[in-house]
């Protein structure tokens, strides 16, 4: 998986080699390094995802097709308040395990026993993901700028990996959308997507997300 | 199994019933996203079996105590339809399914990658709506298909075939006639890039000499199926 | 089965899109997604039919079973009709005992086509007192995008009236066609945002309130009804819905009768 922040990463330019399925022989090793969806399995790399192939900088990778979004640091993320403690709230990310929003980096402190007048069970927040343990747990934070409880609009899913598109190169698709659908939207790293204006401004945007959703990724090679 | 014998499935050419050799497989159709709300899905054809897959995770696995630390859980869940069968399935407890549920989920855990997600659950739903013989081979490679459809890391997919006895002869992958009247059966889950198993089983009665050829049979069907099944994820028929 | 989480935003956004008259996916307040209907798809049964609603697709299978009549009715065959809802259509689903849910779901298809009075029980008396026939409707949900309901009603009608009585491998005579006299269908309605739709989505479902489900026969007339889930409806309401399940059952009944 691409490090680099911006969702329009440069993952297009590269050399496409094709779709590959997991158990697929991809060579030799010799100096290159495995990336995204690569292993090193008796000395060759050996595909572990279904996805299409490429070689950039000596690392092998598999761009995977469909994917569970998996948080990595400083990511900004979308939850949904599972459940909470009296110092903890659980946060669902869309990821294979809940995060955790410990009270010292929620929005504000509240009183004991009165966490959920803060945030409830049931809201949505826009976080930052601050840790992710070797055992998976991963700890959000909702210190920084922008941070902060929705409390208005809707939020729209779209699988994590079809993101780039709705923001397009250098996010021109985005602002695009923004000035069409006079919309505030916020698209987080888990492939959700904040839209918050007047009601036929959220349609307009969920239809736009829609239409990428339904389209067949894996054809278009 | 009964009726050793007394019925020619087999001609004096080696032609079974249907039209086969001894070596060939039914016919196979595979397609994938059969299952629009599910994370991974599968519908595969084999004769007239039919099962459709699908996956959900891996996400968080409830209850807590079901976790483990160090990797996923994965569920398999083998299930007939009450359709599927000649005689209606009663819905309910079974002990077949839970067996097979098992084997399933114990060949699929050789493959997935579940130390990748800690403390997380991977759903299989394997839902067989028309058998046929040899359910439990179309459940598994479907199973495997479905999460390689679902973006699920694994080395290798899993093939399953079997192959059997019947007349004496050894052949590849028994339809439902050849099932009822056969004298053995060898299903195989066979990793297709390396030839490794991981899942067996066999009941029957097969010489040493009959048992090589069984098992060679299944080793070459796999590469056949394996086919089918990578043109099925990599944008050839069926989708 | 586990409950999911109801996002609360969902919920206020639905009430907004209502305040609007507008859904989730753009459609009107009685429109119907996208239906497709096919039969004899399975096999190994002996009526069988595919229902799509938009990402809902289910399954109906019928099968035959000789059964002794019961005492005080030595003329009559049966009907039972079941649902099963596995994990295999949704997250939400656990495996295990049908839930209270799927039991609610082929119960309320069952009443529906059986008080329709379409399948004739007296023709499936095979030897007054000693044998009948038992028609086995099984209901069998492949993915749950809502409305699961009407999706098994039509399905179910589909194969009932694609069914072939396997007599002769049974023993009791030739093959026949099940015979059935019209086409009851059921029209499912949630309140959504505080008004009631046609045709909810998962989404829809997610956020909304309770359902009616109404069961039509060919005259019009009422065979079935059932609220489910927690809320409260007017008369008005019903009146209002109960019209649209009037001229939508007609609809769906030419579409069946052109299969």
């Amino acid at each position: 998986m691409s490090m680099s922040k911006s969702a329009d990463a440069p993952h297009r330019l590269e050399t496409k080699l094709g779709i590959v399925i997991p158990g697929d022989d991809l060579g030799e090793i010799n100096d290159k390094l495995a990336g995204h969806g690569v292993l090193e399995i008796n000395g060759r790399f050996t595909a572990v995802k279904r996805g299409i192939l490429s070689e950039k900088e000596k690392v092998v990778s598999v761009e995977p097709i469909h994917s569970k979004y998996t948080p990595r640091p400083s990511d900004l993320v979308i939850g949904y308040i599972e459940g909470c403690t009296n110092n903890i709230w659980f946060v669902d990310i869309g990821a294979p395990f809940n995060a955790i929003l410990p009270m010292s980096l929620g929005p504000s402190k509240a009183e004991f026993g009165g966490a959920r007048s803060v945030i409830d069970i049931g809201e949505a927040i826009i976080c930052r993901v601050q840790e992710v343990e070797e055992t998976h747990s991963s700890v959000v934070s909702m210190k920084g700028m922008g941070l902060r409880k929705i409390n208005s609009g809707i939020v729209e899913q779209l699988p994590p990996h079809l993101i780039g598109r709705i923001i397009g190169k250098g996010g021109k698709s985005l602002s695009k959308l923004k000035s069409n659908s006079e919309c505030r939207i916020v698209v987080a790293d888990n492939g959700r997507i904040w839209v918050d204006g007047d009601i036929s401004g959220i349609s307009k945007v969920r239809y736009t997300i829609s239409n990428l959703a339904n389209e067949n990724f894996g054809g278009e090679n | 199994m009964g009726g050793y014998g007394d019925v020619r499935m087999i001609d004096d050419n080696g032609m079974r019933m249907d039209g086969r050799g001894p070596g060939d497989l039914r016919e196979i159709f595979i397609e994938t996203g059969v299952v629009p709300v599910a994370d991974g899905s599968c519908r595969m054809i084999w004769g007239t079996n039919e099962a459709i897959v699908s996956i959900y995770g891996p996400m968080e696995a409830h209850p807590r105590k079901i976790q483990r630390q160090d990797s996923a859980v994965l569920a398999v869940e083998y299930n007939m339809a009450p359709f599927s069968t000649t005689d209606r399935m009663r819905p309910g407890f079974n002990r077949r399914s839970k067996e097979i549920s098992k084997v399933t989920k114990d060949a699929l855990e050789s493959v997935v990658l579940l130390e990748l997600y800690p403390r997380s659950k991977i759903q299989v739903n394997i839902e067989i709506i028309s058998a046929e013989a040899g359910t439990r081979c179309v459940g598994l490679t479907a199973a495997s298909v479905a999460l390689a459809d679902a973006g699920i890391p694994m080395t290798d997919l899993v093939v399953s075939v079997a192959s059997g006895k019947i007349n004496d002869i050894v052949v590849c992958d028994l339809n439902k006639e050849e099932d009822n009247y056969g004298e053995a059966d060898l299903p195989m889950g066979i990793l297709p890039n390396t030839g490794e198993l991981v899942f067996l089983q066999m009941d029957g009665d097969l010489s040493q000499e009959e048992f090589k050829q069984a098992w060679d049979y299944n080793m070459n069907a796999a590469s056949k199926v394996h086919e089918i099944m990578k043109k099925a994820l990599t944008g050839g028929d069926g989708e | 089965m586990s409950v999911p989480l109801v996002p609360k935003l969902l919920r206020a956004h639905l009430r907004e899109l209502a305040n609007d008259n507008k859904r989730l996916d753009d459609r009107g307040q009685w429109d119907s997604r996208n239906l497709e209907i096919e039969h004899s798809v399975l096999p190994r049964a002996e009526g069988s039919a595919k229902v799509r609603i938009g990402d809902t697709i289910v399954y109906a299978g019928v099968k035959f079973q000789i059964m002794t009549p019961y005492e005080d009715r030595p003329n009559q065959g049966g009907l039972m009709c079941s649902a099963e809802v596995r994990p295999l259509a949704g997250r939400k689903y656990e495996p295990g005992p049908p839930s209270a849910e799927s039991i609610e779901l082929g119960r309320v298809v069952d009443r529906g086509i059986r008080e329709s009075g379409c399948i004739d029980v007296d023709s499936l008396c095979i030897i007054p007192g000693e044998k009948a026939w038992q028609v086995i409707l099984d209901l069998f949900a492949v993915s749950d995008d809502g409305n699961l309901f009407d999706a098994f009603a039509i399905a179910g009608i589909v194969a009932l009236k694609q069914a072939i009585i396997p007599g002769e491998r049974f023993g009791v005579g030739e093959d026949s066609k099940l015979e059935v006299n019209g086409t009851p269908l059921m029209c499912s309605y949630h309140k959504v945002g505080g008004r009631f739709v046609y045709d909810a989505t998962f989404r829809e479902e997610l956020g909304g309130d309770e359902r009616i489900h109404i069961t039509l026969g060919d005259n019009g007339n009422v065979h079935s009804l059932q609220k489910g889930l927690k809320g409260i409806f007017t008369t008005s309401e019903f009146e209002e819905i109960m019209g649209h399940a009037l001229d939508r059952t007609k609809e769906i009944r030419e579409i069946i009768n052109t299969l």
